[in-house]
């Protein structure tokens, strides 16, 4: 049974986004997914522009040869002209193995796909976000997408979708152990005022600081990416940047970090962006409003003095 | 056992150095560098040579033109690698490849190396800086039909088994394959060594072999047009805040986010 679109992701809620990304292909009704998880999962995102919904008898984490293998058979029963995934790490692994096997250019991370005919257009972001490139190709092809790039067009969506249980293949890859990270109940996303924290701290101690002025501020500690994935000062959801989190708050202070283009372009949207970094030469000060060189060492103190005098804190 | 390594080296369009005519990016006018992650699989590699014995091998695509003139920019990056530790590099040079896509460069490296042939493991980046796909390691794995271990940030090899921990959004997975096996890493996964001036030099004896699509005896792959290459305009105040010390520094700096209307009222 054909299906025009193939939709993949590994939580409930990508699954909206994705529904989104089908009724913006005009595929509503023509499209299947599969979500690698339970059927208890399955009911809360079975939307009703999937046809069908297939989930995993018994759920657990999958790996991505497993994620690759259920792809795989779902690819040779539908005949898809689009596969499409949530941008996780597994998933972009078991597509680009999907796209190897049957030839298909694969998009990663597109903010736009159109399908129009036999060909697909993707609009993707390159050289660290500081470019933006739009590719064509014949169909069929893969993407990856961020689901929350398409929340807006998933606005009640109805539910309905049929669900289909499919068994877990066997993994290649064996897994001896698993470590779950922290999380924390911070949402960078739709902050209003947002503090970076880079390398320029020395110790995880000195963090505290920003902790404070966010404070003041009524906002948030985010961070650049060797403070959360080098150092693991912070958690996972305060990672800014092109492989973390895109922010959107009025005013993003980023605090002794260089500006590499990777980070910068999770922070576009910004309404004002301040730069403390003690190097007048750091690329930081070319992305903001307001820069400020001095050393945060000596300047936040006397920063975080003034404004509580000035909120009357 | 004498290891057979394979690291994947790109000369990536360097995303600090964005030239442009107009809104255009000029990619033929930008320069190239080894891509930033690639330089942690290449010390990957060798930092399993240096445990295990055996040799590491430079494979590379050029997927950037105006090929005429890029002769020597990628023959430098080859050669950092090399000058980190790596023995010998293979290259591949064909203005098919041109703009590079995973879809054809994929093909390319994997033809070089069956062409190679007999390596234990293949080290990639977990992405490249300039295209940023995450394919090319699954793909090359699928190509090749053996096993692919993506985002590692620790690996170890013992008994023809490489072990790696993979960096996922909510853990850290640990899991093993049998070799021969392709492994992606990340930018955490280790330091990368900063070469001396004796090893620069001693990497220039080192060889560096040239392929053709047509030596490797493959076809021009097919791939995706790229129609447009445009740079994501930002504007932006970019004032200085200029004071005497800092408490003028600090003051100045509020007075601005309350004319911008962006600081909570007192
Ligand atoms: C494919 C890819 C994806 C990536 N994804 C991301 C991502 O999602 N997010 C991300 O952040 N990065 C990402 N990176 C990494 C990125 O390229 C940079 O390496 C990283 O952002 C640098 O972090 P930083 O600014 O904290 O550190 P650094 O670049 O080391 O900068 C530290 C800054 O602090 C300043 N400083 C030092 N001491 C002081 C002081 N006492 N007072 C004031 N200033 C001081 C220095 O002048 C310097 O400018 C990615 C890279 C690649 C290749
Ligand atoms: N042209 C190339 N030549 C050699 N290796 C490459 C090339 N392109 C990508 N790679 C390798 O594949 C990894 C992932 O690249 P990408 O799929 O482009 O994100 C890089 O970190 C490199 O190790």
């Amino acid at each position: 049974m054909a299906a025009r679109v193939l939709v993949a992701a590994e939580k409930p809620e990508q699954l909206q986004g994705l529904a989104g990304l089908v009724k913006a292909l005009g595929a509503e009704g023509e499209a299947v997914a599969l979500l690698a998880a339970g059927r208890e999962e399955a009911e809360k995102a079975a939307y009703s522009v999937f046809k069908t919904l297939y989930y995993v008898e018994g759920g657990g984490r999958l790996q991505p040869c497993q994620l690759h293998e259920l792809l795989e058979g779902l690819y040779a029963e539908h005949s898809p002209v689009l596969v499409v995934g949530a941008a996780t790490k597994n998933l972009t692994d078991a597509l680009a193995r999907l796209s190897a096997r049957h030839n298909l250019p694969m998009f990663t991370e597109a903010v736009s796909i159109q399908l129009s005919g036999d060909e697909v257009t993707a609009v993707r972001q390159v050289l660290g976000g500081r470019a933006r490139a739009r590719l064509a190709a014949k169909a069929p092809a893969a993407a990856t997408v961020n689901p929350a790039v398409y929340a807006e067009q998933a606005q009640g969506l109805a539910a309905g979708a049929e669900l289909a249980g499919l068994r877990a293949p066997a993994a290649v890859l064996e897994e001896t152990g698993y470590e779950p990270k922290k999380r924390e109940a911070v949402d960078l996303e739709s902050a209003e005022v947002v503090v970076g924290v880079g390398r320029g701290f020395r110790r995880k101690e000195d963090l505290a600081m920003a902790e404070e002025l966010a404070q003041l501020l009524g906002g948030v500690v985010g961070a650049s990416r060797p403070i959360v994935a080098d150092y693991g000062w912070l958690s996972e959801d305060r990672w800014i940047g092109i492989s973390g989190k895109k922010i959107r708050p009025k005013v993003y202070i980023a605090i002794g970090i260089s500006g590499a283009p990777q980070h910068m372009a999770a922070t576009v949207d910004s309404k004002i962006i301040v730069a403390i970094n003690k190097d007048k030469n750091a690329p930081i000060f070319q992305y903001a409003d307001y820069g400020v060189v001095a050393d945060l060492y000596q300047f936040l103190p006397v920063l975080i003095k003034k404004l509580r005098e000035r909120l009357g804190k | 056992m004498a290891l057979n390594i394979a690291v994947l080296v790109k000369a990536s369009l360097d995303p600090n150095m964005i030239r442009t005519r107009g809104d255009d990016v000029d990619t033929d006018s930008m320069p190239l560098a080894m891509s930033e992650y690639d330089k942690n699989a290449v010390e990957a590699g060798v930092q399993l040579k240096e445990k295990h014995g055996g040799r590491v091998v430079v494979v590379s695509a050029l997927t950037w033109g105006p090929l005429a003139k890029r002769q020597r920019e990628y023959e430098q990056v080859i050669r950092e690698a090399l000058a980190m530790g790596a023995d010998e590099a293979h290259v591949v040079v064909d203005e098919a490849l041109v703009p590079g896509d995973p879809l054809a460069t994929s093909k390319a490296l994997a033809a070089l190396l069956e062409k190679l042939g007999g390596f234990d493991l293949v080290i990639t980046g977990e992405a490249s800086m300039d295209m940023i796909s995450s394919q090319l390691g699954a793909r090359i794995a699928a190509l090749l039909g053996v096993p692919f271990i993506s985002y590692a940030r620790r690996l170890e090899l013992g008994d023809g088994v490489v072990t790696a921990v993979r960096d996922l959004e909510d853990g850290y997975s640990t899991v093993r394959a049998k070799l021969p096996a392709v492994v992606s890493v990340t930018g955490e996964a280790n330091k990368p060594r900063i070469p001396t001036l004796i090893q620069i030099r001693r990497a220039f004896r080192k060889p560096i072999k040239k392929y053709s699509l047509a030596d490797l005896g493959i076809e021009a792959p097919s791939k995706p047009r790229l129609e447009e290459l445009k740079v994501i305009q930002v504007k932006r105040k970019n004032i200085i805040i200029e004071a005497e010390n800092l408490e003028q520094a600090a003051e100045k700096l509020i007075e601005a986010l309350e004319r911008e209307g962006v600081l909570p009222k007192a």
